[in-house]
């Protein structure tokens, strides 16, 4: 296990340095000079010239590198160029709303899709089993932006029972938050469920097919204690790989969910930036999401090796 | 639903795949045919307003699917939207699938060292999120089809690389692939033809559900503005502009969200469909 452990965090790291490598090589090198980037095509040499040497952007590359890595190790992302913020100040300004958002996303999708996907695959054959897998076809087609609108459209518009857009912070009203948060998470999750829910029912019925199952129903236990008693526990291991897979999706509706209800998170931050222009904004926020799906994808696999002990003695 | 309950179950497994791919097939045949007939034949100019038709409603003599609130015309914007959706999508889906296949090939077929490091950058790019890629890709070098489909080959590919490279080692292992070795073939004439013609099916199928997912990416970082601007026109920036110009509660919203819905679910109800026949051990899971 501690074999298994270590492997999984050499690669966890390595990830990290590659990817930070692959953000600054496409920011810092492929984009072109910075500053020019930032100040955009009507600024005269001497204001590029001027931020090249406020930022030191004149410095080797390899040298701006570890001054970027050195200062994120350090909890300092760097300033924007325009205002002056730093951006660890953004970011945290931002995260009471992405944070609950995404999370309670991801949440209710796997309490829609956990009983949906076993439903479906305790009823193949029949008309409703059918129907859910119906329900998951046509969800996955469904992009979430449509979903957002779709939702504030009947609920926000049509019946009135939730603010169609906007952000009232937690300090100020807490309920009010929640309640302008229920239409996104909502949006969000059944999208992902649909997805989520055709994962489950492959690995279920992978599951019953199995001879423990059989070997369960033998000695007396009915269809659904031999899923529960024995079943889950080997079903829990596909799924939780697929978790993890969906944590990249998650992170996408996030974003354009954002969009859809004007909520100020951390997403809407970063577009405004890539509007900007603001290269050292969105390349330390970037930096950070990825982080953030790097170590969900660790702790998956971590889970999984817990899960299975196949996968911590294979070699 | 009710009709097919009372067929016996046998024969409705088979009958039920047929279904998956004949509705995919329709779907994807008439998206492809308006996407073609919008190459010669527009109903109106789909960039040109036009004041004193504004938001005219759906079934209004010369503009059918009725006007947006500049008063351009929806039809065209919606046939439009599909030749950007072809474009996009093939692009992306293409790109990853010629990237995929060489460096799916090439791992299955080399040693260990070159394998390995194939494989764990391919996972080290599936845990960056495509929308991340985009992001950055827009950041730095602006906007624009040509950006979407650079980042969604950069997003797609290491799934491609993944498939192919495992459906590769499934026929290398085969006794003709070693006989053939035996015979003298050298690593390239074995791959291309023993290994391709036995894996393109996989390949037809990855496409097909690469298409349709490259649909939905587009379309969502259009709505976000870091995908398709005008006067290049995509159903997701439609839907971003009918939500932004006249709320939400607009029927212009309804018409391009419809139409992702129709062409996404049609392209994958084609791959599945598709892989159910060429594959029938990939079927009977259920998958």
């Amino acid at each position: 296990m501690i074999r298994y452990i270590l492997r999984r965090l050499a690669f966890f790291f390595g990830a990290l340095i590659v990817a930070s490598i692959l953000i600054f090589t496409m920011i810092r090198v492929a984009g072109g000079n910075v500053a020019a980037v930032v100040l955009g095509k009507d600024a005269s040499a001497e204001a590029i010239e001027a931020l090249v040497v406020e930022y030191g952007l004149d410095r080797p590359l390899p040298v701006q590198y570890f001054d970027w890595i050195g200062g994120m190790l350090r909890g300092d992302l760097g300033q924007s160029f325009r205002t002056g913020e730093s951006v660890a100040g953004l970011v945290v300004s931002r995260l009471p709303v992405s944070v609950p958002l995404a999370l309670s996303g991801l949440l209710l999708a796997m309490l829609i899709a956990l009983p949906l996907g076993i439903y479906a695959a305790r009823n193949i054959g029949k008309p409703s089993g059918a129907a859910v897998a119906l329900f998951s076809q046509i969800g996955i087609a469904v992009p979430v932006f449509w979903a957002g609108v779709l939702m504030s459209l009947l609920f926000g518009v049509k019946l009135g029972w939730l603010p169609t857009g906007g952000w009232i912070p937690w300090s100020v009203d807490p309920v009010a938050a929640i309640r302008s948060l229920v239409l996104p998470v909502v949006s969000l999750s059944v999208v992902l469920a649909a997805i989520l829910s055709r994962y489950v029912r492959t690995a279920v019925l992978d599951v019953m097919n199995q001879d423990y199952v059989r070997t369960a129903r033998a000695v007396g236990m009915t269809r659904t204690e031999a899923l529960i008693q024995v079943g889950l526990r080997n079903a829990a291991l596909p799924i939780v790989t697929v978790l993890g897979l969906q944590v990249a999706e998650l992170i996408g509706g996030t974003v354009i969910i954002e969009t859809v209800f004007s909520l100020p998170g951390l997403a809407r931050m970063i577009l405004a930036n890539v509007a900007a222009r603001e290269v050292i904004v969105v390349q330390s926020t970037v930096m950070l999401i990825i982080v953030f799906v790097m170590v969900l994808n660790l702790i998956v696999d971590l889970a999984y090796g817990f899960l299975d002990p196949r996968i911590r003695t294979a070699s | 639903m009710t009709e097919a309950a009372d067929i016996p179950a046998a024969p409705r497994r088979r009958r039920k795949l047929n279904v998956s791919l004949a509705i995919g097939l329709v779907l994807t045949l008439s998206f492809l045919g308006i996407a073609f007939v919008s190459l010669f034949h527009l109903p109106g100019d789909p960039n040109m307003p036009d004041v004193r038709n504004r938001l005219l409603p759906f079934g209004t003599p010369g503009h059918l699917f009725g006007t947006d609130v500049l008063g351009r015309d929806i039809l065209s914007q919606l046939m439009m939207g599909a030749r950007t959706s072809i474009m996009v999508g093939v692009g992306g889906a293409s790109l990853s699938l010629l990237l995929g296949s060489v460096l799916g090939l090439w791992a299955a077929s080399a040693g260990r060292v070159t394998d390995e490091t194939i494989m764990r950058t391919a996972d080290i790019l599936l845990s960056i999120p495509g929308i991340v890629t985009a992001l950055v890709l827009a950041a730095t070098f602006g906007s624009g089809a040509g950006t979407t489909i650079v980042a969604l080959t950069a997003f797609f590919t290491p799934s491609f690389v993944r498939v192919i490279r495992s459906a590769a080692i499934s026929v290398l292992v085969e006794d003709f692939v070693t006989a053939a070795r035996l015979y003298g073939r050298g690593r390239l004439f074995i791959l291309a033809r023993h290994v391709l013609p036995n894996i393109a099916g996989v390949m037809i199928v990855q496409f097909t559900l690469y298409f349709a997912a490259a649909i939905l990416v587009e379309a969502g970082l259009s709505y976000l503005g870091v995908g398709v601007n005008r006067p290049s026109i995509s159903w997701g920036l439609m839907l971003s502009e009918a939500q932004q110009q006249v709320g939400v509660s607009s029927p212009l919203a309804m018409w391009p969200g419809l139409a992702i819905v129709l062409v996404v679910l049609g392209l994958n109800l084609l791959g599945d469909g598709l892989r159910d026949v060429m594959d029938p051990k990939l079927a009977r899971r259920g998958a």
